[in-house]
């Protein structure tokens, strides 16, 4: 999966939205990111790469791009 | 010697919180997006004078219709919300039902896994000849430990009450059990003032969650995402051991009765464990999350609208608060 794949796919997964977003995208600046948004993510991460994350991973978390590191490197292809 | 479930009765308090309020009072989620994602439209909530005692009787009284009250032998109250720190409600309740002084009376506190704990009570007193009629209640008024500012809490937790009969039978109809704990998750939901520990504060510090939810100690405060984490962790285990502790395959189950979190979270987890949604229990729009009475209330629908034939075989499993869980298999 490529980076911008991904973030299309993260994105219209868990029903959140931003316009023209980008790995430097800071997370709390996303229209419908809040606790809710963080579950539907875990389960996307989870159900997609394998790899779970906890909330207080999300609580560390700063753009899409420190998402992707958390995920890991290897898992999304950067474009 | 074996037991089955005999009947069910359900109750919800009058009072309800609509998503419509809910979007017009915070103006964060839209109330298609709480019924699509969340699976709830409706929740029901106790007044200020009402307790988890009140509905439990009602629950209890319904179920006792038609019955011999001094055949009730055991009563057993499952809540987390009791009327009195002494005595046990229970005493209290087997008093206003008019039961037998012959009855033995507890509390338990569970919350999500207590009716499968109280199950597992329920069949070992039937099994070992201490009770050959119990009387299992589950009651609970989370509402009352709602921040009013917390929208995520008062959109997920209803109040409810049940009562349950479980009955000496010839056949085993309430098979092997499975429970398991893990209290280094205990801070992920908790209400941390109002009992021993921390005296309820009238001043108490109100923090704000990162999604603007606000709480203080008084209150009940849920992690959802780690809450979320536990689960997915914990449910597909609790399930295969279930399996295995009856030497059932998941095929050899007729339906899947889980504890009614909230429908994303329920929805993942049979993706997970690979169950088909034809045989998958998934309904609290009208209910909420009512914490230990779910399952009850699931069994309920069940057996009244005849969801099910006679005999089938129904994996039940509980989880949450603690972190607490519990599953087995019953003939319904």
């Amino acid at each position: 999966m490529t980076k911008n794949d991904f973030i299309k796919d993260l994105l219209e997964c868990c029903d959140l939205t931003i316009s023209n977003p980008t790995g430097e995208t800071l997370l709390q600046e996303i229209e419908g990111y809040d606790s809710l948004a963080i579950m539907t993510m875990i389960a996307y991460i989870d159900e997609n790469f394998g790899v779970k994350l906890t909330g207080k991973d999300f609580s560390e978390l700063t753009t899409i791009d420190s998402l992707i590191e958390k995920i890991g490197k290897d898992l999304i292809t950067i474009d | 010697m074996g037991s089955q479930i005999k009947k069910i009765s359900v109750h919800f308090p009058e009072s309800i919180l609509t998503n419509e309020y809910l979007e017009k009072e915070f103006g964060r989620w839209e109330a298609d997006k709480i019924t699509n994602k969340i699976g709830i439209k409706i929740r029901h909530q106790v007044q200020k004078d009402e307790t988890a005692s009140d509905i439990a009787l009602i629950a209890a009284e319904k179920v006792l219709e038609n019955e011999n009250r001094n055949e009730v032998d055991a009563l057993i109250y499952c809540t987390q919300s009791p009327d009195y720190f002494l005595p046990a409600t229970a005493c209290i309740l087997q008093e206003k039902l008019k039961l037998n002084n012959n009855c033995a009376a507890f509390d338990f506190n569970q919350g999500c896994s207590g009716y499968i704990y109280g199950l597992a009570i329920a069949k070992s007193f039937i099994s070992s000849g201490i009770a050959k009629k119990v009387l299992l209640i589950t009651a609970e008024t989370y509402t009352k430990y709602i921040n009013n500012k917390d929208l995520a809490n008062k959109t997920i937790f209803g109040d409810a009450a049940t009562a349950t009969i479980i009955e000496v039978n010839n056949i085993e109809r309430i098979h092997e059990f499975i429970l398991g704990t893990d209290g280094s998750g205990c801070n992920n939901l908790i209400v941390k003032n109002g009992a021993a520990k921390n005296k309820y504060d009238e001043k108490a510090t109100e923090y704000q969650t990162d999604s603007g939810d606000i709480y203080t100690d008084n209150n009940l405060y849920m992690n959802g995402p780690e809450i979320f984490n536990f689960t997915i962790e914990a449910v597909p285990k609790a399930v295969n051991e279930c399996l295995a502790k009856n030497s059932l395959t998941l095929e050899d189950v007729d339906y899947f009765v889980f504890h009614q979190a909230n429908k994303f979270m329920i929805d993942y987890l049979r993706k997970k464990i690979k169950i088909p949604i034809e045989k998958f229990y998934s309904n609290m729009l009208y209910t909420g999350n009512t914490v230990s009475s779910t399952i009850p209330i699931a069994l309920s629908d069940i057996l009244h609208n005849k969801i099910l034939q006679k005999d089938s075989k129904v994996l039940l499993c509980g989880f949450g608060v603690g972190y607490s869980w519990g599953a087995t298999i019953i003939n319904i």
